[in-house]
């Protein structure tokens, strides 16, 4: 597979060459190599890994979503079984499961779901550290597509397969080849499934982020809040998981305990403006008028652009002053950027 | 019906840009709270845009461009300029790309993406593709 050479000043001619010959390129897409043991040693891998505390359940006729996804939540110590989860995820009229239903099956039990990236380097680095992958392959073609969910237990880098618990077999060895056609058929989708306690092995900041949010907004607000503590104390240089403490807060209407968070934010991220435009409503919301007003002040002063606008000037509803306003840390004059 | 059915390319380009338009107007306006959604969103964004960035660093990818008579600082602007529905197609491409390419093949994938809106002439960045209308 070469790319096409183009030589300059062909105009038209080439760009049409390269279009083609990138179709070509994605039309010929072939199985990446298995991942070289030399080049993954920091993640450890062993030559053969194998998760067996998992109950395993043969699928019953097309039901290999409830199947599945059970596999996965008995993993996390959840007591369900397929009967239970084919009310949450079964079709009967298109006889199967659709991905976004296990998705929101797995939240409704208080886990976060984590959409792998589509590589396989990901994929059997979660298995390396003890989480089962859930998968979705298509197993006849694109054309005429048979969609199947099935669990990856383990894998074996020595013969080159993957061990999973598929429709009826369990700890069945797929040759990497298989497993990897069939799976690039369905985009690579790949999920696991976790408390909000615990971090994925490959998690990175936003789409785990992103994972916490979904739960915040399904209703699974207190499952939300603890995802979001894991996300900071993963990621401590970061400034959003405390932006989406303080955000949920201020949602559920406690503005004392938001204010208090976009407060860890500006002292923590001062040239966040973000930070200091959300804490002045969380203020305002606590009736602190003076430092609401001082904080969209530094808010603008650090993006002018965005919130430079809202002028918003606040005073308080005519009553005591509240002493128990915070005092705010010093607005950085300038971004160093 | 058939009307419709003849202009249907049309309509849907015009539907297409207002709908862009749409986007970015209700994003800039907004003000008050700063959701975790749209942070997240925003986070993203600037970060993919940051990958892309730092992929036009690579020796490979800087003769590519010569070869191909783009210069770098033209597709650094183009890349500057993205907005964030464009930028998110863009990701959708390039993780629906064959797995293991490298970042020319992002690149060049990046700039076929573009040259193809160029030929509907909603953007206009690169001189040798001529308009189809």
């Amino acid at each position: 597979m070469t790319h096409p050479t183009l030589t300059k000043g062909t105009g038209r001619a080439s760009t049409w060459a390269a279009l083609l010959g990138l179709l070509l390129l994605a039309g010929c897409a072939s199985t990446p190599q298995w991942p070289d043991q030399a080049q993954t040693a920091e993640l450890s891998q062993p030559n053969r890994q194998l998760l067996t505390e998992v109950p395993f359940y043969p699928q019953e006729a097309y039901q290999c979503g409830p199947a599945s996804l059970a596999t996965m939540l008995n993993t996390q110590g959840l007591a369900t079984d397929p009967e239970i989860l084919k009310e949450l995820v079964y079709l009967p009229g298109r006889r199967g499961s659709l991905q976004v239903e296990l998705v929101a099956a797995a939240r409704s039990h208080n886990m976060v779901a984590y959409p792998l990236k589509p590589d396989i380097e990901a994929l059997l680095t979660e298995v390396a550290a003890g989480n089962p992958v859930l998968v979705m392959q298509n197993l006849r073609f694109n054309w005429w597509p048979q969609w199947h969910f099935a669990v990856v237990m383990g894998f074996d880098s020595q013969e080159q397969a993957l061990i999973l618990n598929t429709d009826t077999r369990q700890h069945y060895e797929m040759p990497y080849k298989v497993f990897h056609a069939t799976w690039d058929r369905a985009e690579r989708w790949a999920l696991v499934i976790l408390p909000p306690d615990e971090l994925p092995a490959t998690a990175e900041t936003l789409p785990f982020l992103r994972a916490a949010h979904d739960l915040e907004s399904t209703g699974h607000t207190v499952a939300a809040q603890r995802a979001y503590e894991t996300a900071e104390h993963r990621w401590p240089d970061q400034p959003a998981p405390i932006m989406a403490q303080g955000n949920l807060a201020y949602d559920q209407r406690k503005p004392a305990t938001a204010a208090s968070n976009f407060l860890r934010v500006v002292n923590r991220f001062p040239g966040f403006p973000e930070g200091w435009n959300n804490l002045a409503y969380a203020l305002s919301a606590s009736a602190c008028a003076a430092q609401a007003s001082d904080a969209l002040a530094c808010a603008a002063q650090l993006d002018p652009e965005r919130f430079g606008q809202a002028g918003h000037q606040w005073t308080n509803a005519a009553g005591p002053v509240i002493s128990e306003c915070p005092e705010l840390p010093a607005c950085p004059a300038t971004i160093d950027q | 019906m058939n009307g419709i059915r003849r202009h249907l390319k049309q309509f849907s380009l015009v539907m297409a840009i207002l709908l862009a338009f749409a986007t970015t107007v209700s994003v800039s306006a907004h003000a008050g709270m700063v959701g975790t959604g749209e942070l997240i969103q925003q986070q993203q964004v600037d970060l993919d845009r940051q990958q892309l960035l730092s992929m036009l660093e690579t020796q490979e990818v800087k003769d590519k461009l010569a070869q191909m008579g783009v210069s770098e600082d033209q597709v650094a602007e183009r890349i500057q300029k993205l907005t964030p529905a464009e930028l998110a197609d863009f990701e959708q491409q390039l993780a629906q790309a064959p797995a293991g390419e490298g970042v020319v093949g992002v690149i060049v994938l990046f700039l076929l993406v573009f040259i193809i809106t160029d030929m509907l002439c909603a953007t206009n960045v690169f001189s040798f593709v001529k308009c189809l209308r």
